[in-house]
């Protein structure tokens, strides 16, 4: 135990994920060694980051507006979105250069044993997304009450939802509980493949990754 | 495939020391408590699937950071070098040949031992648990790919039994709808186990059955897979026919007896059916094997029991054996002072014709025609070696 706010320091690093007692030791000992100007820097720009950025109304990525960067974007195909766990998601998929839809942020995937169900999720705002009644719908014939039916609403007419949560456990339970809920909207709902890394040797791939790579072939001729 | 030299750096008692072993039988003799079990983990730590009887943490020497292990490994033929790195709170990293392996479960691809101690001569009368663990190695010494199942089967079960405990709370919104996407994960998973698991039996069981024969010098032994959801029971033998059972229809099955339940388990809070809750049942004819099969768990003599238990081990080794085309490491610790005369004669003759063994002793008394090519002496984590 260190004296007064040292101590105070290491304890608030020590709850940062990933950094155990070891770490936070070693980053405050080096920041007592930083220049004043260094140490108001950083405490700054966490202040900065809790006052200015906040979630996207929409699709809660983080954004310096109201909307983010790509829900702002005209440009962007509104026809698609793409569901993922935490706004690096994003910045992973971009990366590619592959897509050009809208995205939904979940903050997190469904995980009993953490106590999060869908409810500590995104999930209702991502329905109410989708849940614009077309209006051919067959369904019961009552006018829609307006909810989410805005004509200018660009999700008015989505066509696919691709879900891009992680290939884990956590995150194929939580693609399974999507599709369920979006499938009786009668919307597409695709999976990213999760397959064999590239580089890699077949006959090393564990029985999971192998498994998942054969659920998700692809036709080739014929 | 024999290690051939392994060095142990800060490895529980271990300072720094070397072994050189012989590729045929040795010896770690030394009073309790000095170290010789240590070694035989150590062996077994090349093999990537941790130690038998303790966490990582605890095969760190007091007061230092890591423990490392560097093996000479002979397989084919080749010369293979083995490096294992323990971290405790950061993992385990393995080098194989000086380069990175993805992780230490792939040393399974090159090393595999097969460990028998004191607690697995219990394993026929003791928890289901140790039998539950017993089939649940093998399937993954026979695949290390299946190592990647086994670990999502049992993450599956501790999400749903975490969900099941909260469901019937009022407030835990959406129950419903989430238990149904884990009823998917738990049948999915628990049918890729339980299919793997049944193979494995299948596998196993005629070499049981041989080994038991052998050791009692007489009796008949059958292995069968007791399970309270799988339709019908594979008992009496029918592991043969078990192991052609596609994992579909397991699921299938698993998966109504789960719809069945959903009442019972949201009041119980927990999965009460599936591979958590299977066991490997151990059957004795005794004599000339003409009597009728019993339970040996509740029928058989403690002897028998022993005799079953050691003719499970020794069969693992025979079937790794032959699928892997190479003998395992045998490992026996304690063992011999544990069996009667008679069976400990004939441990020692069978051990010369299985590839490398490595067996610990307190008791040089009860080593009468082991006959071993090495000797080492273990004192205080020192080691010396003899022959
Ligand atoms: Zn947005």
């Amino acid at each position: 135990m260190y004296a007064g706010p040292i101590q105070d320091l290491i304890d608030e690093l020590a709850q940062l994920p990933g950094i155990g007692p070891k770490s936070a030791q070693r980053v405050a000992f080096h920041l007592l060694k930083a220049t004043p100007s260094d140490a108001r820097r950083l405490a700054e720009s966490i202040i900065e980051v809790k006052d200015k950025v906040r979630l996207c109304r929409r699709c809660f990525n983080v954004a310096d507006r109201e909307l983010c960067e790509y829900c702002r974007d005209a440009r962007r195909d509104p026809t698609a979105i793409c569901v993922v766990q935490e706004p690096p998601d994003i910045v992973a998929i971009e990366r590619t250069r592959e897509y050009r839809g809208l995205y939904h942020v979940l903050q997190g995937a469904i995980s009993p044993i953490e106590g999060i169900g869908p409810a500590e999720l995104r999930t209702a705002e991502l329905l109410e997304r989708l849940k614009t009644i077309p209006p051919s719908s067959p369904q019961d014939g009552q006018e829609t009450n307006g909810l989410g039916s805005g004509s200018n609403d660009p999700d008015a007419n989505v066509e696919e939802v691709i879900i891009a949560t992680n290939p884990n456990i956590e995150g194929e339970a939580t693609a399974m509980y999507l599709a369920r809920l979006i499938s009786p909207l009668g919307i597409l709902v695709t999976r990213l493949a999760s397959g064999l890394p590239v580089g890699g040797d077949l006959e090393y791939a564990d029985e999971v990754t192998l498994g998942r790579a054969f659920e998700g072939r692809r036709r080739m001729s014929g | 495939m024999h290690v051939a030299q392994l060095r142990l750096t800060d490895f529980r008692n271990y300072e720094s020391e070397t072994a050189e072993l012989s590729p045929t039988v040795n010896l770690i003799i030394g009073a309790n408590a000095q170290g010789k079990t240590n070694l035989l983990e150590a062996v077994h730590c090349l093999g990537g699937l941790g130690s038998p009887r303790a966490p990582d943490s605890a095969l760190v020497r007091d007061g230092a950071e890591r423990a490392v292990l560097h093996g000479r490994v002979v397989r084919d033929e080749r010369r293979i070098r083995v490096d294992l790195e323990l971290r405790p709170g950061r993992g385990a990293r393995a080098l194989l040949n000086g380069a990175p392996l993805p992780g230490t479960r792939s040393l399974g691809e090159v090393v595999v031992t097969v460990f028998f101690g004191p607690d697995d001569l219990l394993v026929v009368k003791g928890s289901p648990e140790g039998r539950r663990r017993f089939i649940d190695d093998l399937v993954v010494k026979l695949r290390p790919a299946r190592y990647a199942l086994r670990r999502e089967w049992e993450r599956v079960l501790k999400q749903r039994n975490a969900l099941l405990k909260t469901a019937r709370r009022a407030e835990a919104r959406g129950v419903n709808e989430t238990l149904e996407v884990w009823d998917d994960a738990f049948c999915r998973a628990g049918a890729a186990l339980t299919a793997a698991r049944l193979a494995s039996l299948a596998l196993l069981a005629p070499y049981v059955a041989k080994r038991y024969e052998a050791v009692a010098g007489g009796g008949r032994l059958e292995l069968s897979y007791a399970s309270e959801w799988l339709e019908p029971a594979p008992s009496d033998g029918a592991l043969q026919r078990l192991g052609a059972i596609d994992e579909a229809s397991i699921q299938g099955v698993l998966a109504n007896r789960v719809r069945e339940l959903r009442v019972r388990e949201i009041e119980r809070g927990m999965s009460l059916i599936g591979p958590q809750r299977d066991d490997l049942v151990v059957r004795l004819a005794s004599g000339g094997g003409s009597g009728p099969l019993l339970d040996a768990r509740v029928y058989a003599s403690q002897g028998d029991q022993r005799t079953s238990a050691l003719a499970l081990k020794l069969a693992e080794h025979d079937l790794l054996t032959e699928t892997l085309g190479m003998s395992p490491v045998l490992l026996l610790d304690d063992v011999f002072s544990e069996l009667d005369g008679a069976r400990r004669r004939w441990l020692a003759d069978t051990v010369r014709d299985m590839g490398q063994t490595v067996f610990t002793s307190a008791e040089p008394g009860t080593l009468e025609g082991t006959d071993p090519d090495r000797i080492i002496a273990v004192r205080a984590g020192r080691l010396e070696a003899h022959g």
